[in-house]
């Protein structure tokens, strides 16, 4: 039905003067189902949205071609049949309110008879098994439940392509087992060709027929059968040393009393018991979707949540806002969110201004520049920095700011490994003069376990500690 | 009634009211709105919130026009006190008992508004709640960095405009891959008609209406 080819390619983001794709020649085959493999920035997006027709691309760039149509040469209002695409955000791929209605407005677009419109969207709510959200509000529904509603409207258009940008970002590991078994069935019974970009490689040599690589050389290049294993392999579970478990104390830093998270009628987290400890540094992983970001938004009171959550003896809902958003900060997972200047000196300088404490001279601010590799952009807009700079200047900002407790939602994402390394530095130099404490959530773990002390897993909706007890000597 | 001729006839009313000075007419279409909303089963608390609400701005322009005024300063004290009520209440007649996604496909296929306007507008409708929580964390993002961004703060707009165009981005993209095209023909499978006593109705209403400003106005 469809084979997607890739003739020469090649395409340059208007802001930017490197190009992200040069002379590309590849090929997708129909009715099976490749894997789009690269670190992240690569332009795993950039390719879906070009292959998908939402970003146009410009004459004398090569062509996309779709058996041998080539893609712009297919009308506007066809190409959803030919081509549909999975958003990675789950919020941000509805235009309408209930999971009926969303299904209703795909079909209308496409034309359908409205006589067969309802048995088309019962169909497909049933070949997904969510045929109890038909009428469920869509900002209700957790990540994973989004994302099969999603793959709902792309079964119901009946589009012979699908293609996925990263869609498990947000999704639990139960549901993410649960969206690959239909991707195969659609595969397998309905010839759809399925195209899937991810970072995160596990569990996928069993299914996919091909892996194709984007390069640092702006190619995109197939990854032979003999070089799988090799390639698989690299992204086992990381093993992680053994830390101790935490002894616990009278006058916890935080003290969880029953506490429960939930996300519309889904819940993540069951009502537990639990103490965060001052002065030490605690990491917590689990798989996407689970909840921990929704910890750390109810920890900083912009989640609701069942139960008490003390700071320093002090119920959190009673503290002032303002009082309480300078002891506990959080490092926000998009980096933007936490600016609010124009250039990289006005952000340095807001930062000094308000700053709790006074490690953070303008000697120490300079150097700590060098050290992340970000010196002499004082005058650079921060909106053009690149997204490894734009984090590491995040980073840098809110140590600045030198709250007693920062918690940190993915402080590595999108970070090449000597700029890691050079943070994880910059970090255990502040803190053995500061003693800040550090909550960090990150499933890149390479470079950073010498930071931590203590491990708290969230899986099966429980969080709890791992590790070994600390034996008395 | 179709949500469409609804809207209109209510465009009507307001305008007209506007330009009279009949507190006998301001009355009546607060009753006559009261009796519709009471019709369509809106509850009782959310018609003593629609009667306590603009009690505030309407003794702010009784008084002004009271103490301040010229002329006939205590008719004009009255007609601004029931205007404002008229406003609200004919006003809630479509909030309160019209769906947003029934005026959506109304304006689509009655009014032959382009469906891209429609489905846009539905479409921010909807991201609401997620805007609201999105202001939390911005102000919460400042707090953080030591800066309190207040309601009528710059910064605060500045971020918001900034978050609301990549919103924007992705929502285009996806209604674009959910098979939309701008000025392409659609199917419908909510019909909206409009029926011969829609437009009774609206005629109808319009007649009492010249009934009420011209025939038997009491002052």
């Amino acid at each position: 039905m469809a084979t997607i080819a890739l003739e020469h390619l090649s395409y340059t983001y208007q802001t930017a003067q490197t190009p992200i794709f040069e002379h590309v020649t590849a090929k997708f085959p129909a009715h099976q189902f490749t894997l789009l493999t690269g670190p992240s920035g690569t332009g795993k997006s950039t390719l879906l949205q070009l292959m998908a027709g939402l970003l146009p691309l410009p004459a004398d760039h090569g062509h996309i071609c779709y058996d041998q149509t080539q893609l712009q040469n297919i009308s506007a209002p066809d190409r959803s049949k030919r081509v549909a695409m999975m958003f990675q955000n789950p919020n941000q791929q509805f235009a309408m309110d209930t999971v009926e209605h969303e299904l209703i407005f795909a079909l209308e677009n496409q034309r359908t008879d409205p006589h067969i419109i309802h048995h088309r969207l019962t169909s497909a709510l049933d070949f997904i098994g969510i045929r109890e959200l038909q009428h469920r509000l869509l900002n209700q529904l957790s990540g994973g439940e989004k994302q099969k509603v999603a793959l709902a409207v792309i079964v119901a258009m009946d589009s012979d392509v699908i293609l996925l940008d990263e869609p498990f970002a947000s999704v639990d590991p139960d549901a993410r087992v649960s969206l690959l078994r239909r991707l195969v069935e659609l595969r397998d019974q309905r010839g759809k060709t399925i195209i899937l970009a991810d970072h995160d490689y596990a569990g996928y040599d069993q299914i996919v027929d091909h892996v194709l690589q984007i390069t640092p050389t702006h190619q995109v290049v197939e990854l032979s059968r003999s070089d799988w294993p090799a390639f698989f392999a690299a992204f086992q579970p990381q093993t992680l040393p053994a830390w101790f478990l935490p002894v616990p104390v009278d006058q916890p830093l935080f003290a969880l009393h029953q506490v429960g998270l939930r996300q519309g009628q889904h819940e993540l987290v069951r009502p537990t018991d639990l103490q965060l400890h001052a002065h030490r540094n605690t990491l917590i992983t689990g798989a996407n979707g689970t909840g921990k970001s929704t910890l750390f938004e109810a920890l900083v009171r912009l989640n609701p949540y069942s139960g008490t959550i003390n700071y320093d003896g002090h119920d959190i809902q009673k503290l002032r806002r303002k009082r309480y958003a300078r002891h506990v900060a959080l490092l926000f997972q998009d980096a933007e969110a936490q600016f609010f200047n124009i250039t990289v000196a006005e952000e340095l300088a807001q930062s000094q201004k308000y700053a709790y404490g006074d490690y953070f001279t303008p000697t120490r601010i300079q150097s700590a520049l060098t050290q992340l590799n970000l010196a002499g952009r004082d005058e650079q807009v921060i909106y053009t920095l690149s997204e490894g700079q734009k984090k590491k200047l995040q980073i840098l900002l809110m140590l600045i700011m030198q709250s007693p407790v920062l918690l940190m939602d993915e402080p590595l994402k999108g970070l090449d490994l000597s700029s890691i390394h050079a943070l994880v530095k910059l970090l255990q130099t502040v803190q053995a003069a500061t003693q800040q404490t550090l909550i960090i959530i990150s499933h890149q773990l390479t470079g950073l376990t010498p930071l931590i002390d203590y491990h708290l897993r969230l899986a099966d909706h429980q969080l709890q500690y791992v590790g070994e007890v600390r034996h008395e000597s | 009634m179709n949500p469409s001729l609804k809207l209109l006839l209510l465009l009507i009313v307001a305008l007209e009211i506007s330009f009279t000075t009949i507190v006998s007419l301001n009355v009546a279409l607060v009753i006559l709105a009261g009796i519709y909303l009471l019709a369509k089963r809106v509850k009782l608390r959310t018609l003593l919130w629609l009667l306590i609400v603009p009690l505030i701005p309407a003794i702010g322009l009784w008084s002004t026009q009271y103490i301040n005024g010229t002329g006939q300063k205590e008719l004009m004290a009255w007609v601004l006190f029931t205007r404002i009520y008229a406003f609200v209440f004919t006003g809630a007649t479509l909030t309160l008992t019209t769906d947003v996604l029934e005026l959506t496909d109304s304006l689509e296929q009655n009014c032959h508004l382009p469906a891209k306007f429609a489905y846009g507008v539905l479409a921010a409708y909807n991201l609401a709640p997620k805007i609201k929580h999105e202001v939390q964390v911005i102000r919460a993002a400042g707090l953080m960095r030591g800066q309190t961004l207040s309601f009528w703060s710059p910064q605060l707009y500045f971020k918001a405009i900034l978050i609301s165009i990549t919103w924007s981005q992705n929502l285009a993209q996806a209604m674009a891959s959910h098979g939309f095209v701008e000025d392409a023909p659609r199917t419908h499978y909510r019909k909206v008609r409009v029926r011969p006593v829609d437009w009774g109705l609206l005629i109808g209403g319009i007649i009492l209406l010249q009934l009420g400003v011209f025939v038997m106005p009491w002052h």
